[in-house]
């Protein structure tokens, strides 16, 4: 089942961190966001397999923007 | 056809008979039926849950898919009655279409009875209620009512059925989609601990009816050893990081986190400090930065009115960069919503002690359990700020016209001095340690000791309120 992960709030993408294909555990960190003047990782919330990287360091996601997939 | 004696047995035993399921809560051989099984759809026992002695009542699915009349509903106020009577948890099973049709308004009128029995109790008694298959209409808000709802992979609950929501709005939806695990764990609030089955969600229950019904007693002296709070916590103070570390290393043993997955930007967990019940509120600064929103603040608040209710002390730890700013926020009702946790730290009575690990700005901070408010303590650590905001967003406010009218080239230059300037005069902890709204800096290594002091020499107190489900 694909996993879905949305930006929680609106934040600047600080630094990529995970990879498409990697094998992804729960907790494990994906993407470091960057908002209220502190860097928040993103982890995922489940195991399974990077899909889809949905941002490049330096974006700006709204709240709710898709950031990865993990199937 | 020849069959086993083990298998007839098996075959037997209906899994939904409320005998079958108040057996699975109680310790074995302690369950005494307060009444005589009938078919009113509702059983009622007291027995002890790990020593505790705990009073119990079960729909019975087996007849008319649970659904309750009159005669039900009086078990259940009676089996309520008995609980605050003894000064014992109250604990229902719940698998219920809701009221008995055939009765028509007589049900409705003993469903209504049920509720009002709830709220006569609410805040006198721990009340807990365990939802192992649909819980409908009126069985909804029996759960509902409660202090702690939890809900097993079978349980829904739903105000109307899929099928009313297609004919009046003309949703496709299912059970599961409209009132099961993942929207009332997640999306709405309305159940408090999910479990995938009815095995895990009676364990839960038993745990949470033992530290609500046995509090014990702060022993200082249990927690004398050293523990690093602080390495917890990651090293750069910009970086976000997960609370819940913290509060399990603050804690005896793992606690009870209740509303894990709805407003997870800030954490309510019951677990055993030094020997005793208590309740922890924590900013988890990985989600939504650890900001205080609407839901989050709505959360903690009723966290903070039912441990009162309860005489639970509170631990709060804080790590808050304030309110989350937004349009939806503001929509959402932050400031009514908000405003519900200020007047439940200010009205409780319970002892409450505050620890401030990093950092404490504007509203927020006056949220968090501040000497203001009343708090029994308020400590930091050594790192910690406290201030309206963060330094550098606070330059660029007072000091808006001075940078503006500075040369361009210059301009980085002085914002970063003013910072500076800003950080020795309103920053850090020192301003707030000398007009006394922190009384003591102390070690991440003395905290737990720290902390069980300031809770044992507190004088006991308990708030007389119910606890409404904000």
């Amino acid at each position: 089942m694909a996993d879905e992960i949305r930006a929680e709030m609106v934040a600047n993408v600080w630094k990529v961190v995970a990879a498409v294909g990697d094998n992804i555990e729960e907790g494990d960190t994906l993407v470091i966001l960057e908002s209220m003047k502190m860097e928040i990782p993103v982890v995922a919330e489940s195991d399974g397999v990077l899909k889809q990287l949905a941002v490049n360091e330096g974006d700006v996601v709204q709240e709710g923007d898709l950031i990865a997939v993990i199937e | 056809m020849t069959i086993t004696s083990a298998t007839v047995e098996e075959s037997t035993v209906d899994y939904r008979d409320p005998l079958v399921r108040l057996r699975t809560l109680f310790d074995q051989g302690t369950l005494r039926t307060l009444i005589t099984q009938d078919d009113s759809g509702v059983l009622s026992a007291r027995g002890e849950i790990d020593g505790t002695p705990a009073i119990a009542f079960a729909t019975d699915a087996t007849r008319m898919g649970g659904a309750m009349g009159i005669e039900g509903c009086k078990h259940v106020v009676d089996a309520i009655d008995i609980a605050v009577r003894e000064r014992v948890p109250v604990i229902g099973l719940w698998h219920s279409g809701g009221a008995r049709l055939a009765e028509g308004v007589v049900a409705l009128d003993g469903v209504g009875q049920v509720f009002a029995a709830m709220v006569r109790a609410s805040g006198r008694v721990p009340q807990i209620s365990v939802v192992l298959g649909p819980a409908a209409g009126g069985a909804a808000y029996g759960p509902a009512l409660t202090d702690i709802v939890i809900m097993a992979g079978a349980g829904r609950i739903f105000v109307t059925g899929p099928e009313v929501v297609r004919s009046v709005t003309g949703e496709q939806v299912d059970m599961e989609r409209l009132g099961g695990p993942e929207p009332h764990g997640r999306r709405s609030g309305v159940v408090h601990i999910t479990t995938k089955d009815d095995a895990s969600a009676i364990d839960e229950a038993r745990k949470l009816a033992r530290l609500l019904g046995s509090q014990g007693r702060i022993s200082p002296a249990d927690v004398a050893e050293d523990r690093d709070l602080a390495a917890t916590l990651p090293a750069e103070a910009s970086r976000a990081y997960d609370v819940k570390p913290l509060v399990k290393a603050l804690l005896d043993e793992p606690g009870v986190e209740l509303h894990a997955k709805w407003a997870p930007n800030i954490v309510t967990t019951l677990g055993r400090f030094a020997g005793r019940t208590v309740g922890v509120i924590a900013n988890n600064p990985l989600r939504l930065g650890g900001c205080l929103d609407a839901s989050s603040a709505e959360k903690a608040a009723r966290f903070v009115r039912m441990c009162d209710s309860l005489g639970v002390p509170l631990v709060v730890l804080v790590d808050v960069p304030g309110y989350l700013p937004g349009l939806g926020q503001e929509w959402d009702g932050v400031v009514r919503r908000g405003a519900k946790l200020l007047h439940a730290f200010a009205e409780a009575v319970v002892p409450r002690v505050t620890l401030v690990t990093r950092k404490a700005y504007g509203g927020a901070y006056i949220a968090m359990n501040s000497r203001s408010l009343g708090a029994t303590a308020v400590y930091a650590w050594p790192s910690a700020e406290i201030a309206v905001m963060g330094a550098s967003a606070a330059v660029n406010i007072l000091h808006r016209k001075k940078l503006a009218a500075s040369p361009a080239d210059d301009r980085e230059a002085l914002r970063a001095k003013l910072i500076e300037e800003q950080m020795t005069e309103a920053g850090g902890v020192n301003r707030a340690l000398e007009i006394g709204v922190v009384d003591d800096i102390i070690k991440p290594t003395e905290t737990r000791k720290r902390l069980a002091e300031t809770l044992a020499d507190a004088p006991a107190a308990r708030g007389a309120h119910g606890n409404i489900p904000l």
